[in-house]
Formats: structure tokens, sequence, C-alpha cells
């Protein structure tokens, strides 16, 4: 079964409540005529409306605190629900208190306008004029009972029955009767022949007569006449006798006295109720108001709540779209204006949403085609340094840090000079760029050779100014590629068919020369005279020993253009480089080894690393004048996210100078004299033949120093 | 513990105020001296003394010409184990009025009839006294326990519109008796 809640439209709701509140302040209205039937319940509608007034209060105070806590979390809507509120409060409150003063102070004052001394007086005044016209009727009776009753003195019962009448009759009194002390009646007279009995004195009267022997009151009987009655005694000698006698009085008389009697004790009432009726009046006026205002404050409430919603609902709205959330449909809820404006809000997000799918897709190919860029761009060989208008780095990619031996990319935002302070090493290759980067218009090339960490490097750069439509300088892009593997390269076919030609075209007459030379000697010897026998052998020793030195050399050329023929075995470089330490010792070379590892397997040509090392050690020997001490230091480096063994080869002979820095790996580079020039060219060869790489170290002041970085197959942790 | 001490302290204090207020209101209360029944030939009768001490405020009040009135309730309960159930109930209503102009006190009862007297002592007296009041009495089980209670109630709904409110908050106007009850003989 399906329950359904049923629910009062909020306008029928609201009528309700206000005709509630309308009806139960006119059934109070009401109550306080006292003729009105409703006035006992004039309490209990008291304390109905009071509760009504405390359930009021209490809702709004629930709306109240309601709305507080919504401020405090600053719910959508709260802030304005409050103004509104607060604006109504105001603006209901303040004519309503207005009206509320001046009415209760009209209600005091006109309740205090009804009485005044004057009247105080005139109302005395006109009582006791009653009260004299009463008193001087009574004396006036009680004087002629008086008489009668001297007439009946000392007479007896029988004597009194038969005078009784005509003294009546003179008298114009309503009843006359004589009776005992005991209530015993002697006789009677009567204007209604159908009252037989006299109306005998009560038991109050009775009280009254036996402590004062006389009795005269007035008497209102039930049908509103009034009566005088005089009771007063006679004279007797047996015992005592009562004379009462009933005198009516003129129906205008009791009129005017009663009218005289209620209006002055209407007039007394009011005076005694006279605060009380300024509070009771207020009090019903506050609850009026405060019925009226607290029930407008709750439809206030709930009528703004109403109002609010939408707006409510638009700012969740907003504030979903302000995240990002474009896809927001508010629902409609009214037709009126917020109903419009709320259809318009889910219009505009709709558009917003498809505006926001297209830029998202165009963004989404830009940046695809930014990361496509990029790649290419971190792939190319070429170093590429991207600059804004004022200089500042704006991108670099990988190559250029490969080049350059500094993560350019970490300097991005910052100026070339700048990068020169962190890295002295690179103050001629950036300086330069920096020049031309200033002074060039146009598209311009540069061979630029500097010292770096790994030895000399010779970069061929190309710079490109950018610039806008508008023909302003938007920046600039450098490129450039590290060609000294290619120079050197070069070089080194050209020094190779140097030494194939060398070979060819003078080894092969050098050997007829050594023999012709060595004939002469052996023919001409036994011939000639001893002076010139002499002479001939020094010349022929001459000849042979400047062959022998040029066949020497020619080999040496052949072995340096003799391309790799390398036996490549996996050995352990720290055993190798002991032995041939060990071959060294008796020439009294002082070896210092620092090895990170004693396991270092490389995979290489034992006999030409084993060259290498000679030739090193070799070097070192022919550069020092005095003790020969070598410094091997071998650790674990990283090049190119791949492992390499560093093997450093230290030192302390003359050195290297500057300017053979930059040409000391090239054939007949020497600073010795006796050196031949191709050693080193021979060491860089077969390191580079091996996937090394070797170069001065120019921080190494106290002799030579040079770097050697090989792949290593596996390089130990311990010692 | 010293919370329950405050919280009790705080109580009494709330309580000073309205056991001081029944402390007053009990001093004009109407009284029952005495109550008791008289058996004749045509009946039950009840005879009762109630004394009517009048507060100031009241005195004033009737003397400035707003009637007092009160009522003479007059019940039979039937004792039960949780709660007395009434078996019937009497009213006598009594109207003290000031009349100004005869300077006399009217005291009119329920059956039309009004008595005036000369002092308020005498119309007060004369409520007083109730004498040979018939009792109604319904079918009684003769095995059942009954009582009879009887109380005067002041009438603050009869006063004036605009002074009946404040009376239910003044000491003053508490002129009504409590109940007194007693046990009719089987």
């Amino acid at each position: 079964m399906v329950y359904s809640k049923i629910k009062l439209p909020l306008s029928a709701s609201i009528v309700l409540l206000f005709g509630f509140v309308l009806l139960s302040l006119q059934l109070m209205s009401t109550a306080t005529q006292e003729s009105s039937e409703l006035s006992e319940l004039y309490s209990w509608l008291l304390v109905i409306n009071a509760l009504g007034s405390v359930l009021l209060l209490g809702l709004v105070a629930v709306n109240a605190w309601s709305l507080i806590r919504e401020l405090k979390k600053k719910e959508a809507g709260s802030r304005l629900t409050t103004r509104m509120v607060s604006l109504f409060v105001l603006l209901a409150l303040a004519p309503a208190a207005i009206v509320f003063y001046f009415s209760v102070q009209f209600l005091h004052q006109g309740i205090d306008s009804w009485f005044n001394v004057e009247i105080d007086r005139a109302m005395d005044d006109a009582l006791e004029l009653s009260q004299s016209s009463l008193t001087q009727r009574m004396n006036w009776h009680i004087k002629q009972t008086r008489q009668i009753a001297n007439q009946l003195e000392n007479k007896s019962d029988t004597l009194i029955a038969l005078e009784l009448g005509s003294l009546w009759a003179d008298s114009g009194a309503m009843e006359i009767a004589v009776f005992s002390s005991q209530g015993q009646i002697l006789a009677s007279n009567s204007v209604n022949p159908n009252e037989i009995l006299p109306t005998l004195p009560d038991k109050q009267v009775w009280l009254q007569l036996k402590q004062n022997k006389e009795y005269f009151a007035f008497d209102h009987s039930d049908d509103d006449k009034m009566t005088v009655r005089v009771i007063l005694p006679i004279d007797h000698i047996d015992q005592s006798r009562f004379l009462q006698m009933l005198y009516p009085v003129p129906l205008r008389v009791t009129d005017l006295a009663d009218s005289i009697e209620f209006a002055f004790i209407r007039y007394q009432e009011m005076t005694f109720l006279r605060d009380s009726l300024k509070t009771s009046f207020s009090l019903i006026l506050l609850l009026v108001l405060l019925l009226s205002l607290l029930a407008a404050i709750w439809v206030a409430f709930i009528s703004i709540r109403n109002i609010v919603a939408p707006v409510k609902e638009l700012v969740k709205g907003t504030q979903a779209v302000a995240d990002g959330d474009y896809k927001q449909q508010l629902p409609v809820m009214s037709q009126d204006d917020l109903g419009f404006l709320v259809e318009s809000f889910n219009q505009m997000t709709r558009r917003i949403a498809r505006s926001s799918d297209e830029t998202r897709a165009a963004g989404m190919e830009v940046e695809n085609q930014r990361a496509y860029l990029e790649t290419i761009l971190a792939n190319l060989t070429a170093g590429v340094i991207s600059f804004d208008a004022s200089f500042h780095i704006r991108t670099a990619n990988q190559a250029a840090y490969r080049i350059l031996h500094v993560p350019v990319s970490h300097f991005v935002g910052q100026t070339l000079p700048t990068l020169i302070g962190k890295h002295s090493e690179l103050a001629e290759v950036l300086g330069t760029i920096q020049r031309l980067l200033e002074k060039a218009d146009d598209i311009w090339d540069q061979r630029i050779v500097f010292l770096g960490p790994n030895g000399r490097q010779e970069l061929l750069c190309r710079g490109t100014p950018l610039f806008l439509q508008d023909g302003s300088r938007m920046g600039a892009v450098v490129v450039f590629d590290d060609v000294t593997d290619l120079i050197q390269a070069q070089k080194n076919a050209a020094w190779g068919e140097v030494a194939r030609r060398l070979a060819h075209e003078i080894k092969n007459p050098l050997t007829p020369i050594q023999l012709s030379a060595e004939r002469l000697q052996h023919k001409l010897s036994k011939e000639l005279q001893d002076g010139s026998a002499e002479f001939l052998q020094r010349g022929t020793r001459t000849i042979v020993q400047q062959v022998e030195a040029m066949k020497r050399m020619v080999d040496d050329f052949s072995e340096y253009a003799r391309p790799a023929k390398k036996q490549v075995e996996r050995i352990n470089l720290i055993d190798l480089i002991q032995e041939v330490e060990a071959l060294y010792l008796p020439t009294g070379i002082i070896f210092s080894a620092a090895f990170a590892s004693r396991h270092v397997l490389v995979e290489v040509d034992p006999v030409s690393i084993r060259q290498v090392l000679h030739n090193l050690i070799k070097n070192a020997q022919e550069a020092t004048t005095g003790q020969c001490k070598i410094d091997i230091r071998v650790s674990k480096t990283v090049r190119n996210n791949a492992d390499y063994v560093e093997l450093g080869f230290f030192d302390n002979g003359s050195g290297l100078q500057n300017e053979h820095l930059e040409t000391i790996f090239e054939p007949y580079v020497t600073s010795k004299a006796k050196g031949t020039g191709l050693g080193l060219a021979i060491v860089k060869k077969i390191v580079e033949e091996h996937g090394g790489v070797i170069w001065v170290d120019t921080s190494y002041n106290e002799g030579a120093g040079f770097v050697i970085q090989l792949p290593v197959f596996e390089f130990g942790n311990h010692q | 513990m010293p919370n329950c001490v405050r919280t009790l302290s705080r109580c009494c204090l709330l309580l000073l105020p309205l056991w001081s207020f029944a402390a007053a209101a009990a001093d004009y209360g109407a009284q029952i001296r005495y109550a008791d029944l008289s058996r004749s030939d045509t009946g039950l009768h009840i005879n009762a003394a109630i004394d009517y001490p009048l507060s100031p405020t009241a005195k004033e009040a009737l003397l400035k010409g707003v009637p007092l009135e009160w009522r003479v309730i007059i019940e039979i309960r039937q004792r039960r184990l949780l709660w007395n159930s009434v078996v019937s109930r009497q009213q006598l209503p009594y109207k003290l009025q000031f009349h100004a102009l005869l300077n006399q006190y009217a005291v009119e009862t329920g059956r039309e009839h009004t008595e005036m007297f000369l002092t308020l002592n005498a119309a007060l007296g004369y409520m007083s006294q109730l004498h040979g009041i018939d009792l109604v009495l319904p079918l009684l089980e003769a095995d059942a326990d009954y009582q009879l209670a009887v109380k005067t109630q002041f009438r603050r709904e009869a006063l004036p519109v605009p002074l009946r409110p404040f009376t239910y908050f003044d000491p003053q106007w508490y002129l009504s008796s409590a109940w007194f009850l007693w046990s009719i003989p089987k």
C-alpha cells in the first residue's frame, strides 16, 4: 500500500494560520465583554493565545537558529535569507512597535479620562442624596410607627386587634402586625387580602431586635420592590409586644435609587479596576502584536526560504561551474522571473560545457603537438636552447645538457651570464653565444672551441632570432652540435692516410738505402785508408741509424694508422693495472693506488689497454725529471645512463701547458724533447676504440692528469 | 557531588517563591472548621461551619462593588484502590455583594434568595453556617467505602474580566478552602 503525504499548499497554510490567529484574537476580544457567553473562558483564551505566542516564538527561534547555523557554515543563500528576514523584521517591527506604543498611550489616557474629581464628587453626592432621601423617608415612617405604638401602649391584645385596623388605614402602610416577643402574631392587617399571615421577621431580624429592641431597614424583595420595615416595641404590662409596619417605597424612587446605586457601584468598580484594566488591555494588545508579528515573521521565514531556494540552487550551481563542473543543470521550480533566470543559467552552462569540450579537445591537440615537438627536441642529438626577448632561457633539451654537461633545463628563466657565474668552465662558449644573440639580427653560424670538463670540445652553433608579426623580437633559438668527435675523426683519417703513404712511400726505399749503405761499408772499408775508412764508417753508421729511426717512426705511424684488430676479453682491470705496475717497479717509479673496488670487470682487448697504460707511464716517466710518482685512481661513474669505470692517472711531472691542452691528443704534438708525439694519440685512439673517452684533468695542477672512462661490465661493491 | 548540591540548592531557590506564595495564599483561603452528617426522617443532612477570612484586597474589591462568588462543593466519593470516583456532586453557590445605597451586604444563594446584612461579619456569618443541607444520595453499594468531601471554591472567573488574570498570581485572591474529607458510616 502506498502512503501519500497530504501537503497543503504554502499559501493555504499561511491563510489557515492567520485565520486561526484572527479567530483566537477575536474570541479573546469577545470574551472581554462581561455579557458575553465566552466571558467565563477569558482566562483560558488568554492562556491559549499566550501558548500560541510561545509556540510561534519557538518556531521563529528554530528558524533563526537554523539560519545562524547556515550562516556559520556559509551555506549558499544564507546571507541573502538573513538580509531579507532582517529587513522584513525591521520593517514589520518598527511600525508595529510605534503603533503599540501609541495604542497603549491612548488606551491609558482613555481609561484615565474616565475618572476625575468632579465625577467622583458627583457620584458621592448622588449617592448621598439618595441615601438622604431614603433616610428621610425611613425617619418619617419610624415616627409614624412610633405614634401608633404609643397609641397601643398598655392595651389588651383584644383592644389592640380592634384598633389596629383603623390605625393602619390612616398610616398608608402595606402591612401592620403586632406579635409577641416569642413571635406569636396577635393582630395584623395587610393591603393584600391574599396574604393571611404577615411577613414575619427572619432570624437575623430577630437577633437584631433582641439586641436593640427595635429594627428598621429597607427590604429588597425578590421582585425588586423596596419596602421599609419598621419594628418597634409596644409598652405592655405583662410582656413586650412588637409592632411591625411595612411601608412601600414608590416605584419611581426605587428605580432612581437603584439607578444611582448601579452607576455608583459601576464607577467604584471601574475605579478599583483602573490599573487592572490598563494592564489587561495592554496585555491583550501585546498578545495581538506578538501573535501577529511572530506569525508574520514565521511566514516571512518560510516565504523567503521559498523565494531564496532557486537563488540558493543558482549559487550552488555557480560554485559548481566555478569548480569546473559545466554539466550543472538546475531544476526550474517556477515560471516566474527566477524560473527564467534558472532556465538562462541552464542554457549558459550547456553552452559553457560545449565550449569547454571544444576548448579541451583543442587544448589536447595542442598538448599532443607540444609533446610531439618536445619528444623530437629531446631526442635530437643537437642541443637546442630557446630564449625570450630579454635572453632568459625558456627551454632547453636533453642534448644541451649532454653537450654542455650542465642541466640547462634547471636554469630555465635565467640568463646566460647567470649560468656563467655558476659554471665558469662554460664562460667562453656561453659568453660567445650571448654576444651573438645580442648582436645578430639574422641567422648566424659559429664554430666555438672551448675546454670543457671532458677536455677540448668543438661546437657548431646556429642561432636564429625570432620575431613577432609586428617585427618586434620575441626571442631566439640556438641549435648547437658537438663536432669534436667528427673533427677528431677527420683528423685521424687524415693522419692515417699520411701514415699509410709514409709507410708506402718512405719505408719501402729505406731498406735498399740501409742495405746500400751497409754494402758500401762492407766493400769500401778495406780499400780505403784509415782516415777515409773511418769517415765512411761514421757516414754509413749515421745513415743506418737514421734509416732505423725513420723505420721506427714509420712503424709507429703504421701502428697508429692500423685498423683495430681487438681480441676482446673480460678481464679485471685492477689485475691488469697491478701487472703493468709490477713491470715498472724496478725502474723506481712510485705508484700510489686508490681503487673503489678490486673487482672491476671490463670487456677490452688486454693488449691494447696494456699499451695504453704503458704509454701513459712512459709519458709520465719522460715528463718527470726527478723521482717519478704516479697516482692511479679507479672509481665508478655513470655516463649517458650507463655504468663506466673512471681511471684517473696523475703524475708529478712538468704538467701540460695551456697551449697544448687542445691538441695534446693529436699526433706529433709533444712538449717533451724525446717523445715522438704519438703516445697520447695512440692512447686516445685505443680508448675511443673501446667506447671510452679520455681528457686532460685541468683541475689537477701538480703535474699531468688524465681521466679515462671505459664501459664497465661489473663494478664490485667491495674493495 | 558539589554539582548535585549546587543543583539542589538552585531547585530550592526556585521553589522558595512558590512555597512563600502557597503560604501566603493559605492565609486568606476559606477554612472548613467542622462538617458532619445528621440523620433525620427525611434523610441525611450536612452541617458545616466555614470561615471566610477575606484578604484586604478582596475586602476592598467588595466595598468597591465587585461581587465575590463562592460555591460549596459537596461530593460523595467511592474509595477505590488507585483513585476515588465521584458518585454524586452538589454545589451551593454564594454571592456576596455590597449595596452602597443601603450600606448593606447582600448574600445571594442559589435558591434565588437574597439576604441583606448590615455588617460584613453578619453576611460572612450567614454564609459560614450550613445547617441541614439535604444530601442527595445516589444508590450506594452496601459493602463499598464512601467518603464525603466538602470544599469551598472561590470563583475567579466570576470576577470582572480585567481582574481575572491577575488573581491567579496574587495570593490575596486565593480564597478557596482545601477539601474536607470524612468517611460516611455504613
